[in-house]
């Protein structure tokens, strides 16, 4: 299975700037959050990039692509009908392709050589299948994420076959279906934010939408439930711009896990010297 | 065979074997052999139904095996350390100790008897910590345990709710209503954890869910139980109990864990339990207002309300347990746990309410069966122990899982037809009883654990009763369901525990049977003991006509026997209906966003007294919607002139009780001076529990052989003599019959010398018609009537001389004569210095965790009562008979000689010389000629019987006190570890000689005439007498059976200071522990039926 394309959702209504915002990438250069993401999407291998935006926000996302606008088309989500909806506005542009799926708030650092999303292609390659992103999550966190119920794949560390997936479960829920053996208690594994997905999710959506509302995390547990679906938990971390300090949380770690590390570790003494004073 | 093998053999006959019928043949040496190999075994064990049967076999030998072969043997003595540990729940090295003592001292009767209590203690304190850690361990409760900090709290409350409607400017409102549960097998108590865990294949029952109304007062049956929920504007939990009458703002996590505070306690449990306040943030010092902002919102909170449609405490309905479920579902439906939020629950969602509702009872210190939250399920269901599987996490450590399977019948399984014949023929009443139901679980629970025959082989038979309803209920063969209901109560329910039946419940039974002959089909025991919810199915046509006959049945039989057993409330008759639904939700929005209609009555006039500023926009949204509603709705007609008479009640309501109290203590020469200097004393610290201790420097040791007889080396000629002054008419008896029985009834204020207690010679015997039993055998033995005189108090006169009469003297052919006490005092609000001493000072049975910190919660609760009240001051607030108290055994005596019974008996017989005086649950004593004689022929003024001692003997006992031998009262006793060195304890069976007890009252048989100078005499001697404090536990009943014990004070002066005098001589003589033992609480009659006693009392008894 070859992943050629990717698609960016980025139309949700208190996320529609957060991808415009400038950051400075690992290697030291400021550049859009929209920018680094596609960056590290085409460093994998991936060709074309769909973004899914708010009716009118296509100019402003092109400029803030910068060299990977020529790779993108900006597909407009013309109702504000959710998440489902947002992915499956993209689903001419998917056609029968396997795809890429990431959220425009997110930036990922990896702990290895290999970029977050080129861990997971090389999965979802290797194995033939859809896989998504997982990461151990404490469950104070539920409230916010999807989050999986599987078994780990014999012979690997970090694969799991997703049994199924439950959108913002509730730690009752969790700890009924959702508990997977060798994570700690209380933890569980929880969307990262990235999805290599199949044509069959796309459809799914189109039934739910052509029925009322579309749903990914529904549309995904239908998917674990109709075939084999892999959940890897990467080596890395994922930053949602989102979340309150986000924009600089998720500067730093892009700042100490790239080149320029030492110089950020001494305006962080640095400030906290003089906060201190 | 080794008893071990009863419990390790791979044959499960084997192990079925009875472990009675294993020890029977068995020697002493024999049998302690077994013991130490059982002690081994269980200390080395990983199986927990091992170690607990073991444990429970080595209770069995030391109380009931081992004493038998040890009678002959010293009694030895019980290391007071160890019996410290023991109330400190030190189970282990409580038992180490005893064993110690054991190996030292050699075998006897004392140490068997510490050590069975330790190793019973232990037995169930090991299965309790299992069922804790499994609720704890269900899937979807540890998440709770975990979460110790308001930023790691992952629920959130459902948006639906966080909508005000902009009309009514209400929040929507979350009702949740549940039905009761019925258990139509009663089940042998198969539900009880303990059994369904080591039993799961003999755990079963038939249980429904049904609708409720009180038969003549209620339109229809509908949910009893309904919990509702709604978001406030404040930060804060806002409790209400409509049911229960009380309301509480909770704006810190600790006021949320403390359970006893207040009436709330369900309804705290339920916010704990259902993951709101999650259990493991107990104690974090965090903020309830930080907790409920992450849960509902910045600056909000929840209102939780429980109401129960008026249905009684004690149903044996579980109306409690499936409150707390109601409660617990509206939580986790309004916090996204169950993905309904309104209409019935799926399945699994079902079973979640179940576990939280399990862990919410742990949390509250109660305890239900597994089947008791049944109403959350509709209609009718099989619910069965299961087989734990590898992945539960009971799998290894006990057979069954905590949480049983429920298989809801079908129409196949329980025809539409069927369903309707069971309404139409069953009648369901609570008779009004309120009793407790813990000891009989414990004793079911150890009878299992034993095998015990016939209560194993009863066990057997109670799974074919259960098959048999179902196939009566599947063909619709209602006859056959009352047959078999009847078959299980007298057969193996009562062959298990004798006490589940009553007179109250047998006299309901034998005439309705007699009133409807053929057309009555059965009767039915709901739950654990009979007396409360029951049932009685009658043919279709007449059913109308046994719900009039048993509700008037019921109250003229309560009226009989009012005074003899512990009724909480009048008896009810009910109209029900099987509940298809189970529990069900609706979300009540716009106008209709109101709480239950009971809720009002109770807030509004509180309301209406606030500012209007003060109340808030939701508030006074809410009040707006409320009159609206008033002037709209049919169900709230009236409401008006309720919320009128409760802002003004009528004058004079409560007058009555204090009016009826002077009147009882100007009747019974209440001594108001007297009364006065003890409240001063009290009060200023001059008397009280320190103060009755004799001084520190008292020296207590054991007695010498010496100092005492004893009745095993009386010989025929003693006898002889005992006989003669027998036939002669020189005796008689004297029962002290004043008493309330606090212990009995838990201070239910019962007689309880009228109390129905044992089936005895074929059916249930009072003590009264026991001990006249006795001495009619010993006027038959020695040809001459033997006189009997109960003793009486203003509070059981009354009731016993009516008692006597209902039942025409039970034939007492000798003289049966009352001595009317004339003394009484009233009881006063304890200090707060006598509590803290009492619950600080005084070695206490620590309970368990959960339990303990209920009780402590209690007792702050009880010493914030006692200041403001005013300690010390007059105890008024319950009813009159609750507030006096007689003062003492020791009046009882000079009372005979003030009212004129001596001097009449004395008058017709002068002969009389000897007069034996006992406590009423001394139940094995008689008038013995052997003992008699020996007492003649010793000249004494006084003989105290004495037995020797075990663990559960504690007040006193026979000591040397600085050298003279005394009986010393537990109260005086200065050292709590000196009463464990005195090897005899008091019977209070005291032998008197008239002649030589008047001389100590400086008294002839001529002065009896002289009222003043009687009178003088008895001061004279009363002033030289000891007073003691004293805390009893008195119950004030309130609302529908529900009821509050309080520790009030009272004085007491008693018979066994006697001892102490110069002027009259006295003696002891040891005797048997079937003739001396006491029955001071009814969990002892098990063990009393099964050890002997009751076939001893038999036969010293002719009962016609």
């Amino acid at each position: 299975m070859k992943v050629t394309k990717a698609v960016i959702t980025a139309a949700g209504k208190n996320q529609r700037t957060l991808p415009l915002q400038t950051l400075v990438d690992r290697d030291g250069v400021p550049k859009s959050a929209l920018a680094i993401l596609a960056g590290e999407i085409t460093a994998a291998g991936i060709g074309e990039i769909a973004v899914v935006v708010c009716p009118g926000d296509e100019d402003a996302y092109a400029a803030a692509a910068g060299p990977f606008a020529r790779q993108m088309r900006f597909i407009p989500q013309a109702e504000p009908l959710g998440y489902g909806h947002a992915v499956h506005c993209a689903a001419g542009f998917t056609g029968d392709d396997p795809f890429l799926l990431t959220v425009g708030d997110h930036l990922y650092t990896s702990r290895t050589e290999k970029s977050c999303t080129a861990q997971l292609l090389e999965t979802a390659e290797a194995g033939k299948c859809p896989v998504s992103a997982v990461q151990a999550t404490h469950e104070s966190k539920l409230p916010y994420y999807g989050s999986i119920g599987g078994r780990r794949v014999a012979g690997s560390e970090r694969l799991y076959e997703i049994e199924t997936v439950i959108e913002k479960p509730t730690p009752t829920e969790a700890e009924q279906k959702l508990v997977v053996p060798g994570l700690r208690a209380g933890n569980y594994l929880c969307f990262f934010g990235i999805h290599v997905l199949v044509p069959s999710v796309m459809e799914t959506l189109g039934r739910q939408l052509a029925a009322g509302r579309a749903d990914l995390s529904s549309a995904l547990a239908e998917t674990a439930r109709r075939e084999r679906y892999l959940a890897h938990e990467l080596l890395g971390r994922r930053h949602d711009l989102d979340l309150h300090y986000g924009l600089l949380a998720t500067q730093l770690a892009l700042g100490l896990a790239g080149k320029d590390r030492d110089e950020v570790l001494s305006l962080l003494v640095e400030l906290l010297a003089q906060s201190n004073a | 065979m080794a008893l071990l093998d009863l419990i390790t053999s791979p044959d499960e006959a084997v192990r079925n074997r009875s472990l009675d019928a294993a020890c029977a043949d068995l020697p002493l040496d024999a049998l302690l052999a077994e013991a130490d190999a059982l002690d081994d075994f269980r200390r080395g064990s990983d199986n927990l139904y091992h170690r607990v049967r073991a444990l429970l076999f080595l209770h069995s030998i030391h109380r009931f095996h081992l004493p038998r072969l040890l009678a002959a043997e010293k009694p030895g003595a019980i290391p007071f350390k160890g019996y410290e540990n023991l109330l400190e729940r030190r189970f282990e090295e409580a038992i180490d100790l005893f064993l110690k003592q054991q190996r030292e001292s050699g075998p006897g009767d004392a140490i068997s008897s510490a050590l069975a209590a330790a190793y019973q203690k232990l037995a169930f304190q090991t299965l309790a910590d299992q069922v804790r850690r499994s609720v704890r361990s269900v899937s979807g409760n540890q998440w709770m345990f975990r979460m110790g900090h308001p930023a790691d709290q992952p629920l959130r409350l459902r948006k639906e709710l966080l909508v005000r409607d902009p009309a009514s400017g209400l929040y929507p409102v979350l009702r949740e209503r549940t039905p009761v549960r019925m258990d139509l097998t009663h089940c042998g108590w198969s539900d009880i954890f303990f059994l369904g865990m080591d039993y799961p294949d003999g755990a079963k029952v038939l249980n429904i869910s049904v609708d409720l109304a009180v038969h003549g007062r209620d339109k229809e049956p509908s949910p009893p139980v309904e919990a509702s929920l709604r978001v406030i504007e404040q930060p804060v939990l806002r409790l209400t109990s409509v049911d229960l009458g009380c309301t509480a703002e909770i704006s810190s996590l600790n006021e949320v864990f403390d359970f006893a505070k207040d009436y709330l306690g369900l309804l705290k449990a339920a916010v704990i339990a259902s993951g709101i306040v999650p259990p493991g943030i107990e104690g974090s010092g965090q903020s309830l207002a930080d907790l409920l902002e992450r849960v509902v919102g910045p600056g909000l909170g929840l209102e939780l309300v429980s109401n129960v449609n008026n249905i009684p405490k004690g149903s044996r309905l579980a109306v409690s347990t499936n409150l707390l479920a109601a409660l617990i579902g509206a939580c986790m439906r309004a916090t996204g746990q169950a993905s309904s939020l309104t209409g019935g629950l799926a399945e699994d969602e079902r079973r979640i309410v179940l576990a939280r509702a399990l862990l919410g009872e742990w949390i509250g210190g109660s305890g239900g069966g597994w089947q008791d939250s049944g109403g959350v399920w509709p209609g009718m269901k099989l619910i069965t122990g299961t087989v734990a599987r590898e992945g539960d996490p009971e799998f290894g450590i006990s057979r069954g899982r905590l949480m049983p399977n429920h298989r809801i019948l079908d129409h196949d399984d329980a025809p539409a037809a069927a369903r309707e014949k069971l309404q139409n023929s069953l009648v369901l009443v609570h008779g009004g009883m309120a009793q407790n139901v813990g000891p009989i679980l414990e004793m079911v629970t150890e009878k299992y654990l034993l095998r015990s025959e016939p209560e194993w082989s009863a066990r057997q038979e109670t799974h074919g009763v259960l098959d048999r309803i179902l196939a009566a209920l599947k063909s619709g063969d209602v006859p056959a369901i009352g047959a078999a209901t009847m078959e299980n109560f007298n057969g193996p329910i009562q062959t298990i525990i004798p006490w589940a039946g009553n007179l109250y419940t047998q006299t309901l039974i034998d005439k309705t049977r007699a009133a409807f002959g053929k057309d009555f089909w059965g009767f039915w025991m709901l739950g654990g003991m009979a007396g409360g919810g029951m049932g009685f199915i009658f043919a279709p046509e007449r059913k109308a006509e046994g719900q009039e006959f048993l509700q008037q049945l019921m109250s003229e039989t309560k009226r009989t026997l009012a005074a003899a057993l512990p009724f909480a409330m009048e008896p009810v008759v009910y109209d029900f209906a099987i509940n298809e639904r189970g529990t069900w939700a609706d979300l009540l929005t716009g106008s209709e966003a109101l709480m239950p209609s009971g809720y009002y009555r109770f807030v509004v006039p509180t309301l209406l007294r606030m500012d209007r500023q003060q109340l808030g926009a939701p508030r006074l949204a809410e009040l707006d919607q409320f009159a609206a509603a008033c002037r709209k709705r049919p169900d709230l007609n009236g409401m008006v002139q309720k919320l009128f008479d409760s802002i003004f009640p009528h004058s004079g309501e409560n007058s009555g009780n204090r009016d009826t109290l002077d009147a009882l203590l100007a009747k019974y020469g209440f001594d108001r001076v007297m009364h006065e200097q003890i409240r001063d004393d009290l009060k200023a610290g001059r008397i009280g529990l320190a103060q009755n201790r004799l001084p520190a420097n008292s020296v207590i040791e054991d007695v010498r052989e010496s100092d005492l007889a004893n009745s095993a080396n009386l010989t025929a000629a003693h006898r002889e003599r005992g006989l003669k002054a027998l036939k002669n008419g020189e005796v008689a008896v004297v029962t002290l019959a004043a008493g309330a029985g606090s212990r009995w009834t838990q201070g239910a204020g019962v007689v309880k010398a009228l109390h129905p207690f044992c089936k005895l010679g074929g059916r249930h015997r009072s003590f009264v018609e026991t001990h006249l039993a006795k001495s009619r055998k010993v006027s038959q033995l020695c040809g001459t009537p033997l006189p009997h005189i109960f003793t009486t108090s203003y509070f059981s006169h009354e009731p016993t001389r009516r008692f006597l009469d209902q039942h025409d003297q039970f034939g007492y052919q000798g003289p049966l004569l009352l001595s009317e006490g004339k003394s009484i005092g009233l009881r006063t609000v304890p200090t707060v210095r006598d509590l803290r001493f009492a619950w600080e000072e005084m070695p206490q049975q620590t309970l368990d965790v959960q339990q303990q910190k209920v009780r402590d919660s209690l007792r702050t609760a009880l010493i914030g009562w006692a200041e403001s009240t005013g300690e010390a001051s007059d105890y008024t607030d319950n009813l009159p008979q609750q507030c006096l108290h007689p003062v003492g055994h020791w009046y009882e005596v000079p009372n005979l000689l003030r009212n004129g019974t001596l001097a009449a008996l004395l008058e017709e017989r002068p002969q009389l010389k000897t007069l034996v005086l006992h406590n009423i649950d001394t139940v094995g004593m008689n008038v013995d000629p052997a003992l008699l004689g020996h007492h003649l022929e010793s000249g004494a003024g006084l003989t105290f019987e004495v037995i020797t001692r075990r663990l559960e003997d504690r007040g006193g006992g026979l000591a040397l006190v600085n050298g003279h031998p005394q009986l010393v009262e537990g109260l005086a006793m200065p050292r709590e570890e000196d009463e464990f060195h005195l090897t005899y304890y008091n019977s209070n069976t005291c032998w008197i000689d008239i002649d030589a007890l008047l001389a100590a009252f400086k008294l002839t048989r001529a002065d009896l005439k002289d009222a003043a100078k009687v009178t003088a005499a008895i001061r004279a001697l009363a002033a030289r007498m000891p007073t003691y404090i004293t805390l009893k536990d008195v119950k004030k009943r309130w609302g529908h059976g529900q009821e509050d014990v309080f520790p009030v004070c009272q004085f007491e002066k008693l018979w066994v200071d006697m001892s102490q005098l110069s002027s009259i001589q006295t003696r002891y003589v040891a005797v048997p522990r079937l003739r001396g033992q006491q029955l001071k609480d009814p969990a002892q009659l098990d063990g009393w039926l099964r050890d002997g006693s009751a076939a001893y009392l038999e036969s010293l008894c002719e009962w016609e």
